[in-house]
């Protein structure tokens, strides 16, 4: 056999060791073997690998719109809560010298930073601005039931406790009728998106390790369907890497287009989203835009989605192949 | 090439296969193994791929002990030799020349080298012309054929074929052994279990009988008449 070896050198064929040169390219090709029959296997049952694709990507989509709809309401809760101004409402039937005198005492205080009044006319004018309240505020005709308002902003400063004192000393007054600290609101909204927040990571986790499920049954399926060509590529000598290859090159595909969709999803739901909100933001105002995914997170989804189906692959892969070999 | 040393091989369920089995082949020989159904020609063949492994004893190949032959050892040892089997095994959702192909692709070999090498092993057993049908498509001597092709496309040194005439005539059996004869020429091992024995007269090589997994004569091909 050694002469027979010496031979084949001879007539410049590939000896059982290869050069580091020849690795790298017998590798090339081994990759490109497997790269094109994973592409085939897909492509040779379209209904199969579109409905994986799909359960995949509406399974990394839901966590994904999520994550959209609580960034949005963090925002307009930001947005909303910037200032810790506190509503003092009047009681009815205050009038203007009375709301007058109230902010001119408030100012004087040393938490207090300033106070705006609103007048009944003032506060019909926003509400009337505001969507969907413009038909009630046309059936209320000539009567305005709205009291005055101070706007009352504390020293910005301030801790949220001496805010809260603030407020607690307000509602004593004997004009007023309620106090509205939308800074608390605020704190109360930041804890339940806190809430929502790691609720939704637990639902990404668990739609991950179900996509990663989805794969790994899908890959399972297409071993075992392939039992009679795993056995000749075992016999004629391929790696165990050789024979898995495909499958797991069929796991990224599968990862990699079920991201695609569950970004072109979460796009079209932006999209949707987007004319509502802005008319809703207009109406508080008008600087609060929608905000949509940014493109990193976006762009990351796809290559994730691959890492996922790689993985799942490669689990099912594990537990199902090489079981053919004697030891 | 070859040695079997007090080779004996029990399967889980059952009785032995082989039983002490001890022989020589040297390089560049063409020896039959035959034997009744059952006598243990497949499990001999299989010993020496690796498809399974010796209760007892020494199987060693072209110098090397496969008792040391690990499990990842397994596939660079098959890369070595060429496989023929009875129901050929070849992929039938590939091509002709896929199916030839794929030792060369786990080689390693580049596209432009594979495509040469590949016609070069179709010419040799007269396919040449059916490169792009899918195997179903062809004949049971055609199929068998293909799979001849796929076993000597790497050039192995050793060629091992596990009755490779049974399902085909007379006619084309001797056809089919000719081309391994053929191998032989260009200095190829050759090991085929087969028990069509009037086939194995008219080929005149060195013959080794097996019954119930000892082996009962060892004939030179001069002995064989
Ligand atoms: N995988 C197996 N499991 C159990 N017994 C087997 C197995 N393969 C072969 N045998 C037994 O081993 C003996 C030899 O079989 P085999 O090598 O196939 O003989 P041959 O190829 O000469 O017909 C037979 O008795 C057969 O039943
Ligand atoms: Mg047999």
């Amino acid at each position: 056999m050694s002469a027979r070896r010496r031979d084949a050198a001879a007539r410049g064929e590939p000896s059982a060791r290869p050069a580091p040169r020849g690795r790298l390219r017998a590798w090339r090709e081994q990759h490109a073997w497997c790269l094109a029959a994973s592409v085939r296997r897909l492509a040779e049952r379209p209904l199969g690998t579109l409905l994986t694709v799909a359960v995949m990507g509406f399974a990394l989509a839901l966590p994904l719109a999520f994550y959209l709809l609580l960034g949005n309401v963090q925002r307009l809760g930001a947005a909303l809560g910037e200032t810790q101004a506190v509503s003092v409402f009047l009681k009815p039937g205050r009038d203007a010298p009375a709301a007058q005198a109230l902010a001119a005492r408030l100012r004087g205080r040393v938490d207090v930073a300033a106070v705006t009044v609103k007048t009944p006319q003032q506060g019909l004018r926003e509400l009337a601005a505001l969507e969907g309240f413009a038909p009630a505020v046309d059936a209320l005709g000539d009567g305005n039931p709205l009291p005055y308002v101070l706007v009352v902003e504390p020293r910005p400063e301030l801790a949220r406790a001496a805010v809260t004192t603030l407020v607690e000393t307000l509602r004593t007054l004997p004009d007023v009728d309620l106090v509205q600290d939308d800074g608390a609101w605020r704190e109360r909204l930041d804890a339940l998106v806190g809430v929502a927040r790691r609720a939704v990571q637990l639902l990404a986790a668990l739609l991950a390790l179900a996509a990663l499920l989805v794969v790994g049954n899908t890959v399972r399926l297409d071993i075992r369907s392939r039992a009679d060509e795993i056995a000749v590529l075992q016999l004629v000598g391929a790696s165990a890497g050789f024979v898995r290859r495909p499958y797991l090159y069929e796991g990224v595909w599968y990862g990699l287009c079920s991201g695609v969709v569950a970004v072109l999803l979460v796009l079209l739901l932006e999209l949707a989203l987007a004319g509502p909100a802005a008319r809703l933001a207009g109406s508080y105002g008008g600087q609060l835009g929608f905000a949509g995914i940014a493109a990193p997170v976006l762009l990351t989804v796809p290559f994730g989605a691959a890492l996922l189906g790689w993985l799942g692959a490669r689990l099912a892969s594990a537990r199902h192949l090489g079981a053919t070999m004697p030891h | 090439m070859i040695r079997f040393d007090q080779v004996s091989k029990r399967y889980a369920a059952g009785q032995e296969a082989l039983s002490q089995l001890s022989f020589h082949i040297a390089p560049g020989e063409m020896v039959f193994v035959t034997g009744h159904s059952g006598a243990g020609k497949s499990t001999l063949l299989k010993l020496l791929a690796l498809i399974e492994r010796p209760t007892r004893g020494t199987v060693t190949l072209d110098g090397q002990n496969l008792g040391t032959v690990g499990v990842r050892g397994i596939p660079r040892l098959r890369r070595k030799l060429g496989m023929v089997f009875q129901d050929h095994r070849l992929l039938l959702d590939r091509s002709v020349f896929a199916n030839v192909e794929l030792p060369l692709v786990i080689a390693g070999v580049p596209p432009e080298e594979r495509a040469r090498r590949v016609r070069a092993a179709l010419d040799k057993v007269g396919l040449l012309a059916y490169e792009k049908q899918p195997p179903a498509l062809l004949s049971t001597g055609e199929q068998q054929r293909v799979g001849i092709a796929r076993a000597i496309v790497a050039k192995p040194a050793l060629l091992i074929a596990d009755e490779p005439t049974g399902n085909l005539d007379p006619q084309l059996s001797l056809e089919i052994m000719q081309l391994f004869a053929d191998f032989q020429q260009v200095g190829t091992t050759v090991v085929i279990a087969s028990h069509d024995l009037m086939l194995i007269k008219r080929m005149k090589k060195r013959v080794i009988v097996l019954d119930h997994g000892r082996l009962i004569a060892d004939l030179a091909a001069e002995e064989v008449a």
